[in-house]
């Protein structure tokens, strides 16, 4: 039987066998073994480039602009919905016993965990996907190699200003997103027929069971989900292949990754809070 | 600008495989400083890869690339003003920065290693743009650009940094006959005034032997001919026969 061949006459390689069984369950444990393995390594060679360099606090700058300013309408929209709806939700099941724990209701909430954990998904599918899909297309578009051969640290050039700015914004946006949850909810204290109390009640309650800790856990919850998200995003995006099909997966896996991480790291801080 | 003279290059025995798949099988090629070496071949033969490792952008699975007797990894792992001599490269899409303007693109190198003052990096990005016919283009971004174009100003930001090698990716694919030309004579008026070694990976082979000193022919992962530009057309080597009567050429 004639073997097949190329335009050449050379013999073209044998047709693969379909993947057994331990191929199929090993490939993606070795694939996602190898991203964290990636991520690692980002990781620390950012942190050991985030030394003062170049015209790198120009770059952070643009950077925290795009990350943070663009981000505030959709903040403001995002969290005075959330506030808002959680006065409602809450002062509905509480109807028959007492309005009056709304505030620390929305203010713990707020604070503790909707304000880092949603502002963190917005950074992620907002600016996350960004970073990943433009780092993305200068991979396959071979910009990252054209660094490489003019002697520039695409880690220095590209990720540390996304880094620093990341996890500077995030934290503010917390803040912001807290201060705008609890004025939602103070909007609709005072607008919604179903509560029967006042706004100065409900800041009352909220002023007595908000302390300066709850507010700081939300605040350190911002900076790991900055350092994950910015990692992460800039990770997918340097090791994106495959032109622009490359570029669209690596984006929403980038997506996809941040919003598990972001989960997995707001248990792992809120069960190391309540240790500390 | 300042004459420079070349770096002579050296590649032995270099091998490097994808998935289990060899794409060069032992390559051997001398280049000689200030030579114009023109790599041919058929498509997907490994000439873009062969250039890649030149620039130590992979590394191979065996063998070793030289350039002055220094080996490409410990070059790249000097530091920038350590380093001996300058390697740039010109991209087959360019590789433009396409955030950055015209200008910005050509002068980043030199901004980022703060190795000018910056009038004086104004100074340098304006003559580079000058050598590829792009006055007036410095404050375009890549994507105002036609793909001649772009290609000439990547061709200025690989010359800003005075680079003794300069390494062509198909600096002609997807561009027409005159803006060929107009590439070519680019390359050979770098040569002309700089003195720089310059090797360009090519499948036209009508360019290769317009612009190329030496021009080497790269089939099945290794260099089958090496000749002088002008001696390739009495090659005895029966691919190069073959490439030549498939081009249509008489050189």
């Amino acid at each position: 039987m004639a073997t097949a061949s190329d335009t050449f006459g050379r013999p073209l390689p044998p047709v693969p066998r379909r993947a057994g069984l331990l191929t199929r369950i090993g490939r993606p444990i070795l694939e996602i073994l190898q991203i964290l393995g990636e991520g690692t390594v980002v990781f620390f060679g950012t942190l050991r480039r985030l030394g003062p360099a170049g015209r790198t606090w120009t770059r952070v700058m643009a950077q925290m602009v795009r990350i943070g300013t663009d981000t505030l309408p959709l903040a403001f929209l995002v969290s005075l919905f959330v506030g808002m709806v959680l006065v409602v939700q809450a002062a509905d099941q509480l109807q028959q016993y007492t309005q009056e724990i709304l505030g620390s209701i929305v203010g713990l909430a707020m604070t503790k965990e909707l304000g880092p954990v949603i502002m963190a998904f917005l950074i992620a599918g907002r600016a996350g996907s960004a970073i990943a899909a433009e780092i993305g297309s200068m991979s396959v578009n071979e910009e990252i190699n054209a660094l490489r051969t003019m002697d520039i640290d695409p880690l220095r050039f590209l990720v540390v200003p996304r880094f620093i700015a990341m996890t500077l914004v995030l934290p503010m946006l917390i803040l912001y997103a807290d201060l705008i949850g609890i004025a939602g909810g103070a909007v609709a204290v005072s607008f919604d027929p179903a509560i029967r109390i006042s706004v100065w009640q409900y800041l009352d309650n909220l002023t007595e069971w908000v302390n300066f800790k709850d507010v700081v856990v939300g605040l350190i919850k911002g900076f790991a989900f900055g350092i994950i998200v910015s990692v992460i995003c800039c990770t997918f995006g340097l090791r994106t292949k495959g032109g622009s099909e490359g570029v669209a997966t690596s984006t929403t896996a980038a997506v996809v990754w941040s919003f598990v991480l972001i989960i997995v790291f707001d248990y792992v801080i809120v069960r190391l809070a309540l240790v500390f | 600008m300042t004459t420079q003279r070349g770096v002579g290059i050296e590649i032995s025995g270099v091998r490097k495989a994808y998935a289990g798949a060899p794409v060069l099988r032992g390559v051997d090629l001398r280049i000689e400083a200030g030579e114009i070496m023109v790599i041919v071949g058929g498509s997907g033969e490994g000439k873009s890869v062969l250039l890649r490792h030149i620039a130590g952008l992979e590394r191979p699975d065996a063998g070793t690339i030289r350039l002055n007797g220094l080996e490409i990894q410990e070059y790249l792992d000097l530091p920038p003003e350590e380093k001996p001599f300058r390697l740039s490269m010109v991209f087959q899409g360019s590789a433009l920065l396409n955030s950055l303007t015209v200008a910005e693109n050509v002068g980043l190198r030199l901004r980022e290693h703060r190795t000018h003052p910056e009038r004086e990096i104004r100074d340098i990005v304006a003559r580079c743009l000058e050598q590829v016919d792009l006055v007036g283009s410095e404050g375009k971004l890549p994507s105002e650009l036609s793909g001649g174009m772009r290609k000439r100003v990547a061709i200025a930001r690989a010359l800003a940094v005075e680079p003794q090698v300069i390494l062509y990716d198909e600096p002609t694919a997807d561009l027409d006959p005159i803006l060929t030309l107009q590439i070519g004579q680019l390359v050979t008026r770098i040569h002309a005034t700089r003195g720089a070694t310059q090797v360009v990976v090519a499948h036209n082979l009508a360019l290769a032997a317009e612009i190329g000193t030496h021009i080497a022919v790269l089939r099945d992962g290794r260099i089958v001919d090496q000749q002088p530009a002008k001696a390739l057309a009495r090659s005895d080597n029966p691919f190069t026969q073959e490439f030549l009567r498939a081009a249509g050429l008489r050189i």
